[in-house]
């Protein structure tokens, strides 16, 4: 009995792993296809390949090369597009509290800001508005890393010299989410272009009409830009679905990977399976002569030993899909508390039908597969044998 | 003429011809049975007897499907069982033969009354005419208030009473008893011979092995078996 009950713990445990690292997985498509899908519409337009870099940080475009105001007119003129709104970034010495230091900053109109930050938590404060002037959004690492003193809402920062009057502060974001807002320095283009004297246009943002030509507006963009500058891959225009769709890629595959991890666990159950069952074979030796010397055939033999193994294994499978369902809960609190993931961003476990019709149905066949060997065994003993010793 | 011989082979239970069981090869071969040629009748009370490694026990498993033979012919109701294979001696075993054991052979998890209707859910009686006959062959070897007792909860006597009903369940056409007393105090004995006795009288046909002359010397025929040949005894 207790024999069993270890065995079925296997089953639970292997489930259990399957569950949580398949609501895991989801929870993340779910997380970033949530963060992404309203931009279907968008083209994000960068210079020197690296979408990630100059969209993310805001820093220098360590490739060379900005786009010019040339470049966002053509790519004004080409149909179809809706609207165009640019990201300028250029480093500053910033000043606070006495201290001087290197910061990179990022200029952008207020309802871009809000495409590409709107969905991120505040932690004091609030957006900055069109009419602002000489008023900053600082990241969590700028306020409270970056100088010895914390910086807070209405504190005033020296950026180049220049008065900043700090509107709003965000959460610390972590390592999740395709835009961090950790140690950005964000102020309203005009504010930008008036403090550098420079417009140093580091990525540009732009909207379709129609959703279906994104992808052959992206390439035209690219073309305009590249015969602008004469090189043949100066620039890269990214529509937001297809990043989606590589994104989802990757996931699928880590998904694969963490159930493939589980599934070792669950090889593990099944091999207790088959050898519970061999002992039990084993140990009613005698029953199985009795039950054959009375008319059992080959089938009802195996059919007892397989439905044993079947309820074992389902009944584990149960139980692991219960475990599996708290498990993923605590597997995504640990890591959002690990990684610190704030805002949109945080993971929230997803347990699809899907993965419960597979947890049982696997947990079914693992528990057939694993007895058939066991089952086989018992049903080639000889009745004789089995009922003349003890 | 066809009637005739029809009719002389129906009330045949069982006919063996020249029946050899041999064990081993070469030098080490062993023959349990050998040549054996019987016949028994529907209703037959026949007690096979014999000293211990004289192929009693071959003969048994033999006559109970259990062994194929090496050599001869076996037919049980007229169907020659030395020529099928497992899953056919499977069937003929539980429609045709009822055993009873030395040591009772009760599946330990069971209670008497899973005990009897098990040899009927093999032969695919459905459910609620498995619980009724089991209870009315519970009945039969008054154990009716040890319906739900586990074979450890019940006396040596009790579990072969069970047995016997468990024997009886599919109706068969050979009762197979081997040393069906050699485990029992003398009184729960004498309850066991007199219920197969009692089911003899109904026409069932009963084969007991037994080292017990006491036991044998009830029987209708004895057949003792030395070295593998087997000799009708007249009593």
């Amino acid at each position: 009995m207790s024999r069993s009950l270890l065995t079925l713990l296997g089953i639970a445990i292997g489930i259990m792993a399957i569950i949580s690292l398949m609501a895991l997985g989801e929870g993340m498509q779910t997380a970033i296809t949530g963060e992404l899908s309203s931009l279907s519409d968008s083209i994000i337009v960068t210079t020197g390949g690296d979408f990630f870099s100059s969209f993310s940080g805001g820093g220098t475009n360590s490739a060379g090369g900005y786009l010019t105001e040339r470049d966002i007119a053509d790519i004004a003129r080409i149909q179809g597009i809706r609207d165009i709104s640019t990201q300028l970034s250029g480093a500053a010495l910033a000043e606070f509290n006495g201290e001087t230091t290197i910061v990179s900053l990022t200029g952008m109109d207020t309802d871009v800001m809000m495409i590409q930050f709107g969905s991120t938590d505040l932690e004091a404060g609030s957006f900055l508005s069109d009419g602002d002037q000489n008023k900053i959004m600082i990241g969590y690492t700028i306020a409270h890393d970056t100088f010895d003193a914390d910086i807070t809402v209405g504190s005033r920062m020296l950026i180049n010299g220049e008065k900043f009057f700090i509107t709003g502060i965000f959460s610390r974001q972590g390592m999740g989410g395709i835009t961090s807002s950790d140690s950005v320095i964000l102020l309203n283009s005009r504010d930008f272009k008036t403090l550098t004297g420079q417009s140093n246009i580091s990525s540009a943002y732009v909207r379709v009409y129609d959703v279906t030509e994104v992808e052959s507006i992206a390439t035209s963009i690219e073309d305009a830009i590249n015969e602008n500058h004469g090189k043949k891959d100066f620039a890269t225009a990214t529509s937001m679905s297809s990043i989606l769709d590589t994104i989802q890629t990757i996931i699928g595959i880590l998904q694969l990977v963490l159930v493939a991890i589980a599934s070792i666990a669950l090889i593990v159950a099944s091999i207790g399976i088959m050898n519970t069952m061999l002992t039990s074979v084993m140990e009613r030796t005698r029953e199985i002569g009795i039950m054959k010397a009375i008319g059992a055939t080959n089938r009802d033999i195996m059919s007892i030993f397989i439905i044993e193994g079947m309820l074992v294994s389902s009944v584990g499978g149960v139980i692991g899909l219960i475990l599996g369902i708290f498990g993923s809960q605590a597997l995504t609190l640990f890591l959002n508390n690990f990684m610190a993931m704030g805002g949109s961003s945080r993971l929230y476990p997803v347990i699809t039908i899907a993965s419960v019709i597979l947890a049982v149905s696997v947990s079914l066949i693992v528990g057939v597969l694993s007895s058939l060997y066991p089952a086989w065994k018992a049903a080639r003993m000889s009745p004789i044998e089995a009922v003349r010793y003890e | 003429m066809e009637e005739e011989a029809e009719e002389i082979m129906s009330t045949n239970v069982i006919v063996t011809k020249d029946l050899s069981k041999t064990y081993g090869k070469g030098d080490l071969e062993v023959h349990a049975l050998q040549k054996t040629t019987l016949t028994i009748h529907r209703g037959d009370y026949i007690a096979i007897t014999g000293p211990s490694g004289s192929g009693k026990s071959t003969l048994m498993n033999l006559l109970g499907c259990l062994d194929t033979p090496t050599t001869g012919k076996l037919y049980i109701e007229d169907t020659d069982v030395s020529i099928l294979n497992e899953n056919q001696l499977a069937k003929i075993r539980r429609e045709k033969i009822g055993f009873i054991f030395q040591k009772y052979n009760l599946i330990p998890t069971l209670d008497a009354l899973e005990n009897v209707a098990l040899a009927m859910s093999f032969a695919g009686v459905n459910q609620q005419i498995r619980v009724e006959r089991a209870k009315l062959l519970l009945e039969l070897v008054d154990l009716t208030k040890r319906a739900n007792h586990k074979p450890s909860q019940m006396s040596g006597g009790e579990q072969q009473r069970v047995a016997i009903a468990r024997a009886l369940s599919n109706r068969p056409s050979i009762i197979l008893a081997d040393e069906p007393t050699g485990n029992v105090d003398t009184k729960s004995g004498e309850n066991i011979m007199s219920i197969l006795e009692e089911v003899n009288n109904q026409g069932e046909t009963i084969i007991v092995v037994t080292h017990n002359l006491a036991i044998a010397g009830r029987a209708k025929r004895v057949l003792r078996i030395q070295d593998g040949y087997v000799r009708e005894e007249h009593v």
